[in-house]
């Protein structure tokens, strides 16, 4: 098909079509009741925010524990633009994820010159003021009150859609970033910045244009999140928990891989279904133990699972083992299992 | 593995989880009355969650001691379906939406915290749930135009309200004096902008008699207060004025105490009268401090309701309620004299019984009513007390439940 | 002039603390480089623990002192002989160790809030609301106590690192790990060593914040962050650095109420965090985080 670049295999787009198809008769098939559909709509959206995440989180290799103030952002400018201008919602839902992208270009351009964990920590620090600030700031986001949208009947499961069509969109993105030529730039960036540039990548441009990606996908999710709440405060919406969330989903599921944040994310909702009914105190205890799990033992969390799986029973192509020794789960090509002992600072 | 083995591998795993989600249950014959409820039974609330379970747990008892709800010709036993929402918001709407449209509750109690109430009705108005709560006291939970929500916990302006007219009381009596400076501290949350909004229109609507001369939020559990304390003990107010949470009560007393600082009247809002307070800070140190709340205790040596619920619950519990279990159980016994009322479990005439409602109660006035005007928020008025040198801490307003006098100014405070 | 006063007086008194809670980081950071974002979750662990023995055999906090320290000590070395020893060290373990140490925060928070639930605790002594006068100003008694206890271990600890052997071995690690093996140093005993201490640092922090503030299983990361503030302020490896970048974060947090809301304040840190790296990543005393 001369429609689609080169990149693009046959098999990734028929799998994209299967997925959403699937999702698409999920509802019918399954019997779902609509509280069952609401989940699988918040299931949807978790999983845009977590490939979100991962452009820079896993692609990138610059872990944000601040990506909530992008998602409170977008939260909030869609709900007030909603409640002033009486917009279609979708088109609030771009201007949120809009102002979240420039909010994102803002900090992120500046501190993205800082490596590993000090960008990391200036995220907690973006993260929080952003919160502290908007808590404040009252005209924006209602303080500490929150903001309340109209109730629209019938919205609720008509976001099952919005979300299955902003989870598939999400994932094509996730795919083109990661196999198209801009994708090679940031492989080679996250490798070796320094060397990098040397043959032509220009980091800064190429790192801002995910920041700004990264930031309006995650802001749009924000202005999703608005509408099928219909309520939204800013502790709850700029919250290091929600920040942490991203971060959980996408380490735990694989980060820098493609689809291993969607994996996370399906975990994540999952969990937090089974734990509410039954263990609900052990929430944080049982994310931390994941957490260590996945770095101590399996970088790429449950897709390095799947890849292990895969390898040991022949599925595996060769050039796919290839890139996966250059594709480190954080922290640059050193971080390959192969070179493990004893590498001094 | 391939894309396409990838991608499908999603799929089965969104499949598979949505299979583990329940879907919609069969209908049991009718006998009982389903009414769900969240609570935050762990996580940052669970104190006082755990105290409205005694609550609602408490008023059931009581209405099945009785053969239960008479619907009608027939008596229905009534069934309490509660789950914990971890005081979190999304939890809480997530089980709001399990409980109506998964469970199939017949009705809806609420949960405790106004950010999460405000989040749980939107929820349960989408659905068209009737939603009876007394855990949510921000106004702006009833501003929205809801019709399903009906909320008995009075708002926090109400509680500044009721004790700035106690103090007024002192000022016209020539205790206190006139102007009197008020220094208003606030944390930032819906319950400390409201208090600080009672305040701030009291003092406006006096016409000179109060210049609020500090007027500075503060951050829910901070820390270090000495900045803002050198700010107020500089403005040297005869007022000092603050709404915070108990650890924050405790925190900012103590630095408050350490520095030397000793107002003519002093409040912390809700606070104030906690046994936890006068022993992490000393008695000496909550001598005289005012506080208003939803309900006391007290209350029972002036009303025969109040006496009978009191009475009850310490049979059962072995001591005092406080206002947290005695709201889940007014909260709880609104719905049941409104389905009584109604006749039948049909949720639009329950509803219209419950906007009618005007029933002798145990909130503080006798009377409990939802008035439209309020957004269906119930305008009890709070209860007035001050800590006394003798350990208690007595009614001092409404005058009809008085159980007590106030004193003003404190007499701790000689120079 | 008088609330001038003190405010500076309460601002070097509270600098101590922050010192104290920025030591730990700073030297794990400095000799492993691995940021310890557990270190918040060791702080509240200390606060706890002090908390306990107060309650339990009404052991006064201060007193609490050494078996709080000992017990994190003693964590420090567990956590990094069991976890943090298998990541690689450098650039390419530094963001691993991060994620992994916050997955031990949260495991640290969850088993709190077991054990003790999630109330607000507080330790109240009969002193506890006692004040003493001094610059004219009412000086709280836990205040004086906890500045005090905090220079005395800072000026323990630039001694230890540089008049004794250990101390010594562990300032020549951080500059370079691999000349140490050469000259005999067992390098990853010092990592222990240094794991330990920087955790035990964290527990002290955490004890003399039970004294002066209400806790629960939250408790930590508020100051973790003030803690990066004053690291990246202050550089690495200097006690001297440590202790003017805490006073010059307190300063400014207290003089903030000037010119900003109170509840603003609370952002000051984070705004001078970001600033800081951004503009001067070596900090006031330099030392490269970028790269």
């Amino acid at each position: 098909m001369k429609l689609l670049p080169h990149w693009v295999s046959r098999p990734a787009l028929a799998g994209l079509v299967v997925a959403v198809a699937v999702g698409a008769v999920l509802p019918k098939v399954l019997g779902l009741s609509v509280y069952s559909q609401n989940q699988v709509t918040e299931t949807f959206l978790f999983v845009a925010a977590a490939l979100a995440w991962n452009w820079m989180g896993g692609y990138l290799g610059q872990v944000s524990f601040g990506h909530s103030a992008m998602f409170g952002l977008g939260g909030f400018i869609s709900a007030r633009v909603l409640l002033a201008l009486h917009l279609p919602f979708w088109m609030a839902w771009v201007v949120g994820g809009l102002t979240a992208a420039a909010y994102a270009l803002v900090w992120g351009h500046p501190t993205l010159r800082l490596r590993g964990p000090y960008f990391s920590i200036a995220t907690i620090g973006v993260g929080e003021a952003t919160r502290l600030v908007m808590t404040y700031w009252e005209d924006l986001t209602g303080g500490s009150s929150g903001l309340s949208l109209p109730i629209t009947q019938g919205l609720k499961s008509e976001l099952y859609w919005w979300a299955l069509a902003l989870m598939a969109l999400v994932m094509a993105s996730s795919y083109a970033l990661r196999k198209s030529t801009f994708g090679l730039g940031l492989l080679a960036i996250k490798s070796d910045v320094d060397a990098a540039a040397d043959v032509g990548i220009s980091p800064t441009l190429m790192q801002d244009i995910v920041l700004l990606l990264s930031g309006f996908t995650v802001g749009v999710c924000g202005a999703f999140y608005a509408s099928y709440q219909n309520f939204i405060e800013p502790g709850d919406m700029f919250g290091f928990d929600r920040s942490i969330s991203f971060v959980l989903m996408a380490v735990i599921g694989g980060v820098g891989t493609i689809i291993g944040p969607a994996l996370g994310a399906v975990v994540f909702v999952m969990l937090r279904q089974y734990l509410i009914g039954s263990y609900p105190q052990l929430y944080l205890g049982i994310y931390g133990l994941l957490l260590i799990v996945v770095i101590l033992f399996e970088p790429l969390g449950m897709m390095g699972l799947f890849f292990r799986v895969a390898r040991r029973f022949g599925l595996m192509r060769p050039e796919l083992e290839a890139t996966l020794e250059a594709k480190a789960a954080v922290g640059g090509a050193a971080a390959d299992p192969g070179a493990r002992e004893g590498s001094a600072p | 593995m391939t894309p396409t083995r990838r991608t499908l591998l999603t799929a089965a795993a969104l499949a598979a989880s949505a299979a583990i989600l329940p879907a919609g249950p069969a209908r049991a014959a009718k006998d009982t009355i389903k009414i769900g409820a969240t609570l935050p039974l762990t996580g940052a609330e669970a104190r006082i969650g755990g105290f409205y379970k005694e609550g609602y747990e408490y008023a059931f008892e009581q209405q099945n001691n009785k053969g239960g709800v008479k619907v009608s010709d027939k008596t229905m036993k009534v069934e309490l379906q509660l789950l914990d929402d971890t005081s979190t918001q999304a939890t809480a709407v997530s089980l709001a939406d399990r409980l109506i449209n998964s469970d199939k509750v017949d009705f809806l109690l609420g949960t405790y915290a106004t950010n999460l109430v405000e989040a749980q009705s939107a929820a349960a108005e989408q659905n068209q749930m009737l939603y009876v709560n007394g855990g949510g006291a921000a106004s702006a939970i009833y501003k929205r135009g809801y019709k399903w929500v009906f909320g008995l916990l009075a708002p926090v302006e109400l509680l500044a309200d009721s004790m700035m007219k106690w103090v007024d009381e002192q000022q016209k009596a020539g205790k206190l004096p006139k102007p009197a400076k008020i220094a208003l501290l606030w944390e930032n949350t819906s319950h400390g902008k409201d208090f600080r909004k009672g305040v701030s229109e009291f003092a406006k609507k006096s016409g000179g008699g109060y210049q609020v001369v500090v007027d500075e939020s503060f951050e829910l559990n901070g820390k270090d207060f000495s900045a803002l304390l050198g700010k107020v003990k500089a403005a040297d107010a005869d007022l000092f004025l603050a709404d915070a949470h108990l650890p924050d009560y405790i925190t900012m007393h103590r630095q408050y105490v350490t520095s030397g600082m000793c107002h003519k009247m002093a409040s912390y809002g809700a606070r104030g009268s906690e046994k936890q307070a006068a022993e992490a800070l000393g008695k000496k140190n909550v001598e005289y401090v005012l506080s208003a709340v939803w309900w006391s205790p007290l209350l029972a040596e002036k009303s025969k309701l109040d006496k009978e619920f009191v009475d009850g619950f310490k049979a059962k519990h072995k001591r005092d309620p406080e206002w947290y279990q005695a709201l889940g159980y007014e909260t709880a016994r609104a719905l049941f004299v409104a389905i009584e009322q109604a006749g039948a479990l049909d949720k639009t005439k329950v509803r219209e019984k419950l906007a009618a409602m005007k029933i002798p109660s145990i909130l503080p006035g006798g009377e409990l009513t939802f008035p439209a005007e309020f957004g269906q928020q119930s305008h009890a008025p709070f209860v007035v007390q001050q800590n006394q040198p003798d350990g208690s801490a007595p009614i001092i307003a409404p005058a009809d439940s008085a159980t007590g006098k106030g004193i003003a100014p404190n007499p701790n405070c000689g120079k | 002039m008088q609330r001038f006063t003190e405010l500076v007086v309460f601002s070097v008194l509270l600098a101590g603390l922050y010192a104290t809670m920025a030591y730990g980081l700073g030297l794990i950071y400095g000799v492993l480089r691995v940021v310890n974002l557990n270190h918040g979750g060791v702080i509240m662990a200390g606060a706890y623990l002090g908390w306990l023995l107060h309650e339990k055999f009404g052991i006064d906090p201060y007193l609490s002192i050494p078996v709080v320290m000992a017990v994190s000590f003693v964590l420090g070395i567990a956590i990094y002989r069991g976890l943090v020893r298998h990541l690689p060290r450098g650039p390419a373990g530094g963001v691993q160790s991060l994620l992994l140490l916050f997955g031990v925060w949260l495991v640290l928070r969850n088993a709190a809030y077991l054990l003790f639930t999630g109330n607000d605790q507080t330790i109240r002594t009969e002193y506890s609301t006692r004040s003493i006068a001094a610059f004219g100003v009412a000086l709280s008694v836990n205040r004086v106590a906890v500045f005090s206890i905090a220079v005395l271990s800072l000026i323990a600890l630039h001694l230890f690192l540089t008049r004794t052997f250990t101390g010594k071995a562990i300032r020549a690690v951080a500059q370079n790990a691999d000349s140490c093996t050469l000259v005999g140093v067992d390098v990853e005993r010092i990592y222990s060593l240094t794991f330990g201490i920087g955790t035990a640092l964290a527990g002290l922090a955490g004890v003399l914040g039970a004294t002066l503030f209400s806790f629960n299983p939250s408790y930590g990361s508020g100051d973790l962050l003030k803690a990066f503030v004053i690291v990246v302020l202050g550089g690495l490896g200097s006690v001297v650095g440590t202790a003017a970048a805490a006073l010059i974060l307190a300063l400014v947090e207290g003089f903030a109420i000037y010119w900003l809301p109170a509840y603003l304040t609370g952002a000051v840190g984070f705004v001078i965090l970001v600033l800081v790296l951004v503009v001067r990543p070596g900090g006031l005393f330099g030392q490269r985080v970028l790269g």
